[in-house]
This record gives structure tokens, C-alpha cells and sequence, in this order.
């Protein structure tokens, strides 16, 4: 794919909503970062701190209270107003009543593909996510495993320009999401889209992304911005290098005062 | 001769198990429940007979028997049954368009719903059977009432399941479809309505019950053909067979509406999340 990509730029984006009491609450408070094009972006933060709020605001499915996001297309430098744009979805979210395929090929169905072509891509983009053979399936046939598989095919077919995952794997047993982080991570770099991960785990952020986002407890703010410089592809040997282990310090570092605090929050609200 | 013993031995335990097994089969529930039946109808028959009761109160059940058959044959039956059907499931399915309609319309906007709702609220528990006389008033006797009758039984329990079933719609759904480039209209087609068939069958199931009920009365009311009718009149008559002639043809109807439901009801397992 010859895609130079769309880079990302989030501009004191701030949301407070008012809770079930009436009280307001402050979810995201000014945060502010860039997006280079075709990277890995990872967002972690303690839970409770708005990072899946932030990609629905990315995403547009939410309205910022203040602050807003621009697209630009890095090969034209131009603002691009919408870009193509996929989400995976912690709870895999996939329709029960329709098969593998129709599924997959829901987004296609929408835009009013032609239906040849449908299949054709639906087939395609279930073989690169090792699903081929399972187009009739029902989601509640397959495992977990297989289900947000089916889940990232039906992100990659709409070939997003901003590939949006909001803690992908964090239904998943630790296996199945090595083996998985692997598989994403050989598909975004080979299409060329840029990626926001949102986890909360310090190992899946530094097996995938360029930069790591470290965000506070809530009111959620950029605490800090961290290059990952290891070298690709990573995998599980990657986490016995050194400059691994002191990645991982300094984002825990970061994050563990936040976690305490987050409970601290939680604690009161409870 | 050594070699036949065995043989014997097997032969013998083989005749017993044979008996043992069909005394277990008449233990079986549903083997028992046909026997039931065939108990209750042939002690009838028999007393019935014996006692020299006078028809009129209470004919044999082969006596039922050879009137539903003639009146199948030669008394016109039939086209009750499919006028009393043609009635059911004609308003049934005004009654389904128009309440799965006002449902999804309901279940989307909050102002729809809030209008609507007081005029569901009063009318929902309301005996339909209490409206046969005005619709009567306002519709007169013929095949417009009797429509009207049976879609205002099956209206309010599929519009309320309905709206339920939407409501009920995994946010997750909708937000993905979003996601996907779904437009509104897309959400409500692709998403909320798949969604909410489980519920609106169960709506279903509920309306196509009062239908029946309330086709059947209207028809013992006014009606001058159908099932309803021909039971008024042979009751008026005083023929009891002919009742209960009747009165087997619904029981069947019944049985046959129940059997279709169920068997719509394994095909809308695959709606079900894990």
C-alpha cells in the first residue's frame, strides 16, 4: 500500500459531563498531543481516567466540551475533514444475529458496496486475520480469541486511515493476546494506517507502539509522552531486553501514584 | 447340541425384555399422556352410553366425531375456519406493521414515546372485548369490524415488546454500527430491529392470542359466518355435538398456532447471544 498516511492533533480537547446526581464531572481536562502518521500510539492510564472516552472523541462518536481534533493528510499537508476512520472494541461488539462474513462485511454494506466486491474483500481481510473457513460461523460459536479476530477484520476491510482499538484484548487470556499483539502488529504496519491503542497494560503498550501516551488519574491529562525505540518486529523475547525493563519501570513509575489516586477517587464515589 | 444352549439362554431373557420394554415405553410421559386421552374418551363413550344420557347435555364423543365430519363434508365448515383464519390473522397482521412501527418510532424519539404513552397506558389494560359494541357503533358488523377487532388485540402487547426489545439493544451494537458509518435510518434497520425480534416475537405470541379470543367473541357476537358463529348457533339450537365439534377445530387451531410459534422460536435461537 502506497498510503503516506493521516497524521493526528488533539487540541485542549476537555469533557465534563454531569453525573447521575447532577454533579458535574470532569472527565478529560485539556489534554493536547500530536499523532505522526502511520505510528502506534498507545494510550494507558489508570482505569476510570477517560482514555475511551478520548478515542470516541477521536472517533466523533462523542463532542468534546472544548478543544478539538484535526486530521491532516501528511502527503497533501491538508486538513483532511474525514478521514476514514474503524474501531475494535473491548467487548468485540459483533452483531450475534449475523454470520462471520456479514459481519465482516457490515461497514461495506453501509457504504453500499457493491456485493462482489464485498465478498471479495470480506474474504480477503478474514484470511489475513488467519479466520478463512469461518464466514458462516455465528459470533457465539467462537472463542474469544477468534471473535475480536473477526472484530479487527471487520475494522481493516473499511482499510481506515485511523485504526482505533480501545483495549482490544483486554477480554482475552494471556496467551491468546501474545499471539494476537503479534498479529495486529504485522497488519497495521503492513497497511499503513495510523493506530490509537488505548490498554492498560504496560507490556501490550510497549510490544506495539511508537509512543506511549501516560495519562492521570481523573480528571484525565497528558502526564507524560514516551518514545519507544526498541527495535521491530517485537515479541516475547523483546521483554527480556534491558532497555525493556527500564521502559517499563519508568511508565509504572508514572502511572503507579496515578492508580493510587484513581483508587482513592473510586473510593469516595463509592 | 452344546452349541444351542447359548443360543437358548439368549432367546429366553430376550422374550422378557421384550415385554419389559414395552411395559416401560406405556411408562414413558408422552406414551402416557396419548393413553390419558384414550382413557378419558373411551370411559365417556361407555358411560355416556350406559347411563342413556340424553344427547343434548352431553353426546358421545364418537357422536362429536361424525358430526365434525359432516360438517366438514357438507355443512360448510371449512369456510368458517378460513373466514374465522382470514379474520385472526388479516388484523393480526395490520397489527404488526402498525405496532412494530409505532415501537421502533416510540423507542427513538422521547417525544413520540412520551405522547403515546398515556394513550398505551389507558388503552393497554383496557378488556378489548369491551370495545366490540362501539366498534360495532362505529364500523358496523362486517369484515372492517372484525379486522379492527383482531388488530387492536395483537396491537398493544407488539408494540410494547417492541419498544422494550429496542431499548434492551446492547449500546455496544450501536456504537460499533456508528463506528462503521451507519446513518440513523441504518441503525434502526440493520441494528435495533434485528436486535429486538426476540422481543417483538414474544409480542407476537402474546397478540395472536387475544386475536384469536377476540375474532372468536365478536363472531359469537355479530358474526354470520365463522367459527364463532357456528358455535353460537348450534348452541342455540341445542346441538351439543355440533359444539363441540366447535369447539375441537379451535383446540386444534390452538395447538397448530402454539406449534408454529415454537418452532419460530428455535429458528430466533440464533438472535441470542452466547
Amino acid at each position: 500500500m502506497t498510503r503516506t498516511g493521516v497524521a493526528i492533533a488533539c487540541d485542549d480537547v476537555s469533557l465534563t459531563y454531569s453525573a447521575k446526581s447532577g454533579a458535574p464531572v470532569e472527565a478529560l481536562q485539556r489534554v493536547s498531543f500530536r499523532i505522526s502518521p502511520r505510528q502506534v500510539t498507545a494510550v494507558i492510564g489508570p482505569s476510570g481516567c477517560g482514555k475511551s472516552t478520548l478515542l470516541q472523541i477521536v472517533r466523533g462518536l462523542l463532542a468534546p466540551s472544548s478543544g478539538r481534533i484535526r486530521f491532516v493528510d501528511a502527503q497533501t499537508g491538508v486538513v483532511a475533514s474525514t478521514p476514514r476512520m474503524a474501531t475494535v472494541w473491548q467487548g468485540f461488539n459483533l452483531f450475534p444475529w449475523r454470520t462471520v462474513a456479514d459481519n465482516v462485511a457490515f461497514g461495506l454494506e453501509v457504504a453500499g458496496i457493491a456485493r462482489q466486491e464485498r465478498i471479495e474483500r470480506t474474504r480477503r481481510c478474514l484470511s489475513q486475520v488467519d479466520m478463512a473457513g469461518f464466514e458462516v460461523k455465528h459470533p457465539r460459536q467462537l472463542s474469544g480469541g477468534m471473535r475480536q479476530r473477526v472484530g479487527l477484520a471487520r475494522a481493516l476491510v473499511m482499510e481506515p486511515d485511523v485504526l482505533l482499538l480501545d483495549e482490544p484484548f483486554g477480554a482475552l487470556d494471556a496467551q491468546t493476546r501474545l499471539v494476537l499483539q503479534e498479529q495486529l502488529a504485522r497488519l497495521v504496519e503492513k497497511s499503513g494506517t495510523t493506530a490509537v491503542l488505548v490498554t492498560h497494560s504496560i507490556e501490550e503498550a510497549i510490544l506495539l507502539a511508537d509512543t506511549i501516551l501516560v495519562m492521570t488519574a481523573r480528571p484525565g491529562r497528558i502526564a507524560a509522552e514516551i518514545n519507544v525505540a526498541l527495535p521491530r518486529p517485537r515479541s516475547l523475547s523483546t521483554t527480556h531486553l534491558s532497555a525493556y525493563s527500564s521502559l517499563f519501570d519508568q511508565i509504572y513509575r508514572l502511572l503507579r501514584d496515578e492508580v493510587v489516586k484513581a483508587m482513592a477517587i473510586e473510593a469516595e464515589s463509592a | 447340541m452344546q452349541d444351542e444352549r447359548p443360543i437358548i439362554s439368549e432367546r429366553v431373557p430376550s422374550a422378557t425384555s421384550f415385554l419389559h420394554k414395552s411395559m416401560q415405553k406405556l411408562g414413558e410421559p408422552r406414551v402416557l399422556g396419548w393413553l390419558a386421552v384414550a382413557f378419558v374418551l373411551i370411559t365417556w363413550e361407555a358411560v355416556v352410553a350406559g347411563a342413556r344420557l340424553n344427547p343434548i347435555y352431553l353426546p358421545r364423543p364418537s357422536q362429536i366425531l361424525i358430526a365434525l365430519t359432516t360438517m366438514f363434508r357438507t355443512g360448510g365448515l371449512l369456510s368458517d375456519l378460513l373466514a374465522t383464519l382470514a379474520r385472526i390473522f388479516g388484523g393480526f397482521a395490520i397489527a404488526l406493521v402498525a405496532g412494530t412501527l409505532l415501537g421502533i418510532w416510540m423507542a427513538t424519539s422521547e417525544r413520540v414515546s412520551a405522547v403515546a404513552d398515556n394513550f398505551i397506558a389507558a388503552l393497554y389494560p383496557l378488556p378489548k372485548v369491551t370495545l366490540i359494541p362501539l366498534l360495532i357503533i362505529w364500523l358496523g358488523t362486517g369484515g372492517p369490524f372484525m379486522l379492527a377487532i383482531s388488530a387492536l388485540g395483537a396491537f398493544f402487547p407488539i408494540v410494547i415488546n417492541t419498544v422494550l426489545g429496542i431499548r434492551q439493544c446492547d449500546p455496544g451494537l450501536i456504537l460499533a454500527a456508528r463506528d462503521l458509518g451507519a446513518t440513523n435510518r441504518q441503525v434502526v434497520r440493520m441494528v435495533l430491529l434485528p436486535s429486538a425480534i426476540p422481543s417483538i416475537f414474544a409480542g407476537v405470541r402474546l397478540g395472536l392470542g387475544v386475536s384469536i379470543i377476540l375474532v372468536v367473541a365478536a363472531e359469537m357476537v355479530v358474526g354470520k359466518v365463522g367459527l364463532g358463529a357456528r358455535l353460537y348457533l348450534a348452541g342455540q339450537v341445542l346441538e351439543t355435538e355440533q359444539v363441540f365439534a366447535v369447539l375441537i377445530v379451535l383446540a386444534i387451531l390452538g395447538v397448530a398456532v402454539t406449534k408454529a410459534q415454537d418452532f419460530i422460536d428455535v429458528w430466533l435461537n440464533q438472535w441470542r447471544v452466547s
